[in-house]
């Protein structure tokens, strides 16, 4: 991996030596968090979905419905694997102990498509695996067709929202999942999380660089197929403005690589990772909302319009997720999901709260001293 | 000192600022070129470093010192300030200091919580290890009233951004609290600052009020470092440090910590001389260097003549020395009309804490005639531990058919009872009723002498009790034998020990013992003789001194017992001893050092 990383800064080679000691020191806090998480994972039902709901969405410069559907299969490949996983992400553990078969993973989908019955469209479809819908460990080639087929032959779907790490966005992939769904608008959502090597191999243990999205971009694009950027809001070891400034030039960067849409998800606390130690030891805080805004309202101003720029906080608010002094918080969540639904940064612009010369401070003071700032007084 | 990160905030100042260095995770780009010249460095680190291993933290270290260039290229070692991760070893971190020193570096920072936790503990640990000369930031949330504990941990820069934080939080800082001037109904408290006192605060709103809190708040931080720095150049650093735990149980907790863990550190760096009074308080003086170093050079220093046959335990008095007390002069009274000439039999001992047990013949040395106690006859039981534990090593040092009578009641007789296991001596009570000074007891004192003296036959002898004492202090200064070395046979002492004794042979004065620093200063003869010993010495590197001092940078070789405020021999590269004087820095320190005065000289050859 020598020269890999950091290739876009003034770090030279050699310097990579020391990365590669310091990543290893994190896969080790990222193996001891996990522990044995995995072996916990319940015996569960999989004839259907983990999770499935309807909601109001923005279809292209239309307003209808989407549904969006998390298939339960074994779990993401990347995860189950050598390398341990990403730093924030324990979807694994909602996972299957066992095997999915075609038959259950369209079992799933189908008792999803269920809550379609009576809508009119326009619709959008957004399939999750928690990992890899295009991975055939996970969704079997032929349940994989088969739902994409389903999908093709409904006049009311206008778009499909997949879901997948780059590396199994082919040419083979993308041939097949335009085929089968016509001339819907497709597409594929990625978790490129950080522009940069840097944080997307020693804060996220991502796996893949900066170039294998760059070419899933370009593949999907060559079908006509779109993809969606997911922006990781403060990966661990990143300071307040490390992770502001790493968020907004990412979606400023993925906008100008050719992504479609930019969905920016600020980490929440999730059970069983890194970023679940660090916290429990006061070593990380999730972003504060302020900054979430910040990046929101800046790229809005200096990205495309044609680029929708979506957030949907999970936990916002709360400790786990992304959140500021408690007595804002409310007004600020409603701010950014009007904000996503209609992209006008009037939403983000009147928000204001006493604890905004805290969140200056931890700008400024983080920076200097590399202490993590917890929580406020008044929380 | 003002901070800025290059390429991320204005610098607004020419004055001499703080440019800080992007996290390492972080993919701002930095070049050296985006630094002003003169100003300092501040290397970069990465946030929750400490929840990684040893190796890591070490690559985090080696990554800064790779950002280190040849003069032209790279960041300006000199002025390159290195982020050390906490909890990491001596062994892990010697080798990448000496990197980073090779390269220029000469200063180095740590990040506290500010909660003063096990975290905290092991950044301040961190101090420790770090080249003596070098020079220490402390980083983090740092209240003011922790400000004097991190100053006499050797850190010389501190961060106060808290300063800002509490300001735009509409809060006052004060010495050991807060204030906050949104809750508070009465509206602000009197300050005579200048940020206070020349506006109406209450009328301040938005910005105007966060600079004027921010202005207060930094004097607070100033007022409070400026008393550590003058505590520390009047000996009474320890005594504010001590003063300052009642902020928080957390600041409590971790001196005794510090006491504990970090004792050879901070022990190195404490005088051994001292002017005024000690005051030792409460419990958080049990561990204090100065006092713990006392109780171990008396353990292992104070060897009684071989003649005693008496041991005879006191209580302490508040007036110190205590021979000058009025107890004192009623039980000097007693041993002299009892024993007569037979006194020299007796070796005569002071339980007192927190320093445990003080020889007569040393009761004038520091700090043992400098401090002061609240007395109330009450102990804890972590005092008492301390005087039976010096009691019991006392006692090793005498046959078993010595007789132990102890004149002491109330806390004293318990520290006595519970060595009495431990003692192989006969141990004899001599106090009637709770005092030691009424008629009753005295006159008991003095039967039981006279019984004594009978019955061991403690015969008149003639007693040199000058040089008893000076043998004595020569030996709690100078180590075991330095005594010997410098009253050679055919010496004669002249002088009262409660003002000035001299020493010489023949015609040459070897030394003085003056009460009032109740130590002895030498002279180039009485060096001569101290120096076959090879103890408090400093070799430098020439042949021959000039001016009144010697500087660290000509220091080749001193021995690691050295402390400041330790009388030293100075020997040139032809061991002869050049001259003598008062240490500034520990023997260690002055090896290292590239600048600042190692001993001050008082005599020197030519």
């Amino acid at each position: 991996m020598v020269g890999q990383y950091r290739s876009d800064t003034r770090w030279d080679e050699q310097v990579d030596e020391e990365y590669q000691a310091i990543h290893e020191g994190i896969l080790l806090s990222l193996r001891r968090a996990r522990g044995t998480s995995l072996s916990k994972r319940k015996h569960v039902d999989t004839k259907k979905p983990a999770a499935k709901w309807i909601s109001d969405a923005r279809i292209r410069s239309d307003v209808g419905k989407a549904l969006s559907v998390v298939l339960r299969t074994i779990g993401c490949s990347y995860a189950l694997g050598r390398s341990s996983g990403c730093t924030m992400c324990s979807y694994l553990l909602d996972g299957s102990d066992q095997p999915v078969s075609p038959d259950d993973v369209i079992a799933q989908f189908e008792s999803a498509r269920v809550s379609l019955k009576g809508l009119d469209g326009p619709l959008s479809v957004k399939i999750y695996t928690s990992g890899s819908f295009l991975d055939t460990t996970e969704v079997p080639m032929d349940a994989r067709m088969d739902i994409l087929r389903t999908l093709g032959s409904d006049p009311r779907v206008r778009e499909v929202v997949l879901e997948s790490r780059p590396s199994f966005v082919t040419e083979e992939s993308m041939k097949q999942a335009r085929e089968a769904l016509g001339d819907r608008h497709v597409e594929i959502g990625m978790g490129l999380e950080s522009i940069s090597d840097t944080v997307r191999r020693m804060c996220i243990n991502k796996g893949f660089t900066l170039k294998e999205f760059s070419d899933a971009v370009k593949v999907a694009m060559s079908h006509n197929i779109g993809t969606r950027a997911y922006v990781l809001l403060k990966p661990p070891f990143l300071t307040e403005r490390d992770s502001l400034l790493d968020s907004a030039r990412t979606i400023q960067e993925a906008a100008r690589m050719g992504v479609t849409t930019v969905s920016v998800n600020p980490v929440d606390v999730q059970r069983h990772t890194l970023v679940e130690d660090l916290w429990s030891a006061g070593a990380y805080r999730p972003p504060w909302l302020w900054t979430l805004v910040e990046i929101l309202g800046r790229c809005r101003h200096n990205v495309n319009k044609d680029i929708p720029i979506v957030c949907d906080p999970v936990a916002a608010g709360k400790a786990r997720g992304v959140h500021n002094c408690g007595v804002c918080d409310a007004a600020f969540v409603e701010a950014i999901r009007a904000f996503s639904l209609d992209q006008d940064p009037r939403h983000l612009e009147n928000l204001s709260c006493s604890c905004k010369s805290i969140w200056e401070h931890v700008l400024e003071h983080e920076d200097l001293s590399t202490h993590v700032h917890l929580e406020t007084p008044s929380r | 000192m003002r901070c800025y990160v290059p390429g991320r905030d204005v610098v607004t100042t020419s004055d001499l600022s703080l440019a800080v260095i992007p996290s390492l995770m972080s993919d701002s780009p930095t070049t050296a070129t985006e630094v002003r010249d003169s100003d300092l460095v501040l290397l970069p680190s990465m946030p929750a470093v400490t929840s990684l291993g040893t190796d890591a933290k070490k690559a985090v270290l080696r990554a800064q010192t790779r950002l280190l260039g040849n003069p032209g290229e790279g960041l300006p070692g000199q002025r390159s300030i290195l982020r050390i991760p906490p909890g990491m070893t001596a062994e892990d971190l010697a080798p990448l200091l000496r990197t980073a020193g090779d390269a220029g570096v000469r200063a180095a920072a740590v990040t506290l919580r500010g909660d003063f936790g096990p975290d905290d503990y092991q950044s301040l640990e961190t101090r420790t290890l770090l080249p003596r000369h070098w020079f220490a930031i402390v980083l983090g949330r740092l209240e003011p009233a922790v400000i004097p504990l991190l100053y006499y941990l050797g850190f010389d820069a501190f961060d106060i951004s808290c300063a800002g934080a509490a300001a735009a939080q509409n809060t006052r800082q004060w010495q050991m609290d807060s204030e906050s001037l949104d809750k508070s109904s009465a509206g602000p408290r009197f300050c005579p600052c200048a940020a206070c006192h020349e506006r109406d605060l209450a009328s301040l709103a938005g910005r105007d009020l966060a600079s004027a809190l921010q202005q207060h708040n930094e004097l607070v931080y100033t007022t409070v470092l400026s008393e550590a720095i003058g505590a520390r150049s009047s000996g009474k650093l320890r005594w504010l440090v001590e003063s300052r735990t009642h902020h928080s149980p957390a600041a409590a907790a971790i001196l005794r910590r510090i006491d504990r863990g970090m004792y050879p550190f901070l022990e190195e760096f404490t005088p051994t001389t001292g002017a005024g009074t000690m005051p030792l308080i409460g419990p958080e003086s049990y561990g204090a260097p100065a006092v713990r170093r006392f109780r171990e050079i008396v353990e292992s220093r104070y060897i009684p003549s071989p003649n005693k046959k008496l041991i005879l335990l006191l209580p302490c008095s508040a007036k110190k020395p205590y021979s000058e007390s009025k107890s004192h002069h009623l039980f000097k009274d007693v041993t002299e009309s009892a024993l007569g000439a037979a006194q020299s039999l007796v070796d005569e001992a002071i339980l007192t804490s927190p320093l445990g047990l003080v020889p007569r013949c040393l009761e004038r040395v520091y700090p043992a005639a400098y401090y002061d106690i609240p007395v109330t006859g009450d102990w804890d039981a972590e005092e008492t531990e301390i005087g039976s534990r010096a009691l019991a090593a006392h006692l090793r040092k005498f046959s078993s058919d010595a007789v132990v009578i102890a004149h002491v009641t109330g806390g004293y007789a318990e520290i006595v009872r519970q060595t009495e296991e431990q003692s192989t001596q006969t141990i004899i009570y001599t106090p009637q009723g709770d005092s030691v000074t009424s008629r009753d007891s005295l006159d008991s004192l003095h039967e039981t002498l006279v019984e004594m003296r009978d019955l061991l036959g403690l015969k008149p002898s003639r007693w040199n009790e000058n040089e008893e004492a000076m043998r004595a202090v020569a030996d709690f200064q100078f180590g075991t034998g330095a005594g010997s070395a410098l009253i050679p046979a055919g010496s004669r002492l002249n002088g009262k020990i409660y003002r000035t004794i001299t020493c010489r042979l023949g015609g040459e004065q070897l030394f003085a013992f003056m009460a009032d620093s109740g130590s002895v200063s030498l002279t180039l003869h009485g060096g001569r003789l101290l120096w076959p010993l090879h103890r408090y010495f400093v070799r430098f590197d020439g042949k021959e001194l000039t001016g009144g001092s010697l500087f660290a940078v000509g220091v080749h070789e001193a021995d690691p017992a050295i402390r400041p405020g330790d009388e030293v021999v100075v020997v040139n590269v032809d061991d002869e001893v050049v001259a003598v004087g008062k240490s500034e820095m520990s023997g260690l320190e002055m090896c290292e050092a590239e600048n600042g005065r190692a001993v001050s000289l008082r005599h020197k050859v030519g």
